[in-house]
């Protein structure tokens, strides 16, 4: 029991610190979430001005199109900006848990921020059509976790090959869409566009899945690290 | 021989498959009623048009009946028969009905001593000018169903709509399920290479995900043909329809994955990986939100759930045995694709040997 408590009191140790190592890296090099962040914007000023009267039906879509690709081109890096020399050295000084664990919460706080901002700018432009904003807020959570665990996973499996944009690509949209759905008619029933008195079971479904994949993403990691 | 009894085993049951679900009968049943809607008061002459019937071989015992509910139903005054498909059956509608709407279904019953009883749904439908329960009360003339003939034939089960196309269940159905049974094998495998390292499991859960694919190909077609004969369209958009290419996307992104690794341990541990992990991203996708949203499919959105009284037992006896048949079959396939797996990679090895040798002679000349 001490052994257990003690090896998670040092997870734990190693998780922040490798958090803040990520943080550390993204300020020091700016390029990549201003990079993001310019993606954003320039996507929400596309659509504006294409639609310029944006219905809340297309509002809904739009949002959330324009968060799976930020989020897509966001966790692209997690694994590629490092070089794999530096990554072995990691992997000599910290379990590969903590890694992926460290990994994935920093991309849930990565895109939460995004999809706040998203949230922010394409109300700016296109108004603000939610209704219930705490479960609108509760959808932007869990698809920022959802969208987390299953991006880093697979960017993961797709910087080991070469052309990993595109397997990036290739590889999560698949796997995401049970998520995306669940999220579009979460956040369709927080616009008032449907009325859903079961809601709540979506909610379970969602957190359902993320643990499932979030489980997988443990057991799976530690044989996808080594080579 | 003894060892490969379960291949013969699997043909047979395809054959007995494909004998007992094209040629046992349907059940006779009744495809259409003209006129289909019915105004009170009047003597009207519904045309009947049945179908696998033997109206004039059991000319002497037809009696026909428009049923409103359990306890009330309208006898057919008299019976024309036309042929054994054809038949037109007169009715005494009541000025009222015994009932508080404007409108009510009715459902038409034919019965008779060869074919026994069949029935439409909601075949008829009955509009009164003016409503009056107790008016209606009074002049209905109430005619208990009673004594119908109960036929126990080795038939399938007739829907409406459905009709012939009940026999893509033996097809459509099973190859679902042992698709998902062959994508667990893949995954079994998947998991015992990541333990044990050897590359043999990783090439038979290659084998059986390319199987696994094309049983969910066939699946789609077969769903598609059905759709179009029952639906109206190839392809609805429907949820399970969408859940499944979403699948089968997953899986062919599993076969570009392995594509894109020059190292074959690499191709094989990072493979085995990801099915692991797409097989799970893919319960969600095929049994949680099918059954969340409005389907066509049986199952979801009203529609009945597979089972219950979709099967009747004679269709349970080609049913089961059918999944095991096509799983059999698919494991033959995905072995016979693994052998020529290895045979393949065997002769690379010897051709990239000698090409070796050859280019090492050459040298030393």
């Amino acid at each position: 029991m001490k052994g257990f408590i003690f090896a998670t009191m040092n997870l734990i140790q190693e998780i922040r610190t490798l958090i803040g190592k990520d943080l550390l890296l993204e300020l020091r090099s700016r390029y990549a979430i201003s990079g993001i962040l310019l993606y954003v914007f320039s996507t929400i000023f596309i659509v504006y001005t294409a639609f310029i009267n944006v219905q809340p039906e297309t509002w809904n879509a739009l949002f959330w199109i324009i968060i799976l690709f930020a989020s897509v081109n966001a966790i692209l890096k997690s694994f590629i900006q490092e070089n794999s020399n530096r990554q072995l050295y990691y992997y000599s000084l910290v379990s590969p848990l903590a890694v992926i664990l460290s990994k994935i919460i920093y991309n849930v706080l990565l895109l939460l921020v995004l999809n706040l901002l998203t949230w922010l700018a394409f109300s700016f432009v296109a108004g603000n059509p939610v209704r219930d904003t705490g479960q609108f807020f509760l959808a932007l959570f869990l698809g920022s976790v959802g969208f987390s665990i299953t991006f880093t996973f697979v960017s993961a499996i797709s910087s080991k090959a070469d052309n990993s944009a595109t397997l990036m690509a290739i590889l999560s949209f698949p796997l995401v869409i049970p998520i995306l759905l669940t999220l579009i008619k979460m956040s369709a029933n927080a616009l008032r566009l449907i009325q859903d008195t079961g809601i709540q079971k979506d909610i379970v479904i969602l957190i359902a899945i993320d643990l499932i994949l979030l489980g997988m993403a443990f057991v799976l990691y530690p044989f996808l690290w080594r080579d | 021989m003894v060892k490969h009894w379960w291949k013969a085993l699997g043909v047979l049951i395809i054959i007995y498959t494909f004998i007992a679900g094209m040629l046992v009968p349907l059940r006779p049943g009744i495809v259409d009623v003209v006129p289909s809607s019915i105004r009170t008061g009047e003597e009207v002459k519904v045309e009947v048009k049945g179908y696998n019937s033997n109206f004039e071989k059991a000319q002497d015992s037809l009696r026909a009946w428009l049923k409103m509910d359990n306890d009330r139903a309208l006898a057919a005054s008299r019976i024309e028969v036309k042929n054994d498909q054809e038949l037109t059956a007169t009715f005494n509608v009541p000025e009222y009905l015994p009932i508080n709407s404007k409108v009510k279904d009715f459902s038409v019953i034919i019965d008779n001593e060869i074919d026994g009883a069949s029935v439409l749904p909601s075949g008829v439908f009955i509009t009164q000018d003016s409503i009056d329960p107790e008016m209606g009360q009074a002049v209905w003339r109430n005619s208990k169903i009673d004594k119908l003939h109960d036929k126990e034939q080795v038939t399938f089960p007739f829907r409406n709509i459905l009709s012939e196309t009940i026999r893509n269940t033996y097809f459509h159905v099973p190859l679902w399920f042992a698709m998902v049974f062959i994508f667990l094998g893949g995954v079994i495998y998947s998991a015992l290479y990541l333990r044990t390292n050897d590359p043999k499991f990783d090439d038979r859960a290659q084998a059986l995900t390319s199987v696994g694919i094309l049983y969910g190909i066939l699946g789609l077609i077969t769903g598609a043909i059905w759709a179009k004969n029952t639906w109206g369209a190839y392809w609805s958009w429907d949820v399970k329809q969408n859940m499944t290419a979403v699948a089968l996307l997953i899986y062919a992104a599993y076969f570009i994955l392995r594509a894109s690794f020059e190292d074959p341990e690499r191709t094989s541990r990072i493979s085995a990986v990801y099915n692991l992990f797409a097989f799970a991203a893919l319960i969600p996708l095929i049994y949680v939100i099918p059954r969340m949203t409005d389907s066509l499919h049986p199952g979801a959105g009203g529609n009945p759930a597979f089972g219950g009284e979709d099967l009747d037992n004679t269709m349970r006896m080609v049913f089961y045995p059918a999944i095991i048949g096509w799983t059999l079959i698919g494991l033959w396939i995905a072995s016979l694709q693994y052998r020529t797996n290895r045979l393949r990679a065997k002769l690379l090895d010897i051709d990239s040997e000698t090409s070796l040798q050859g280019a090492m002679l050459d040298r030393l000349k």
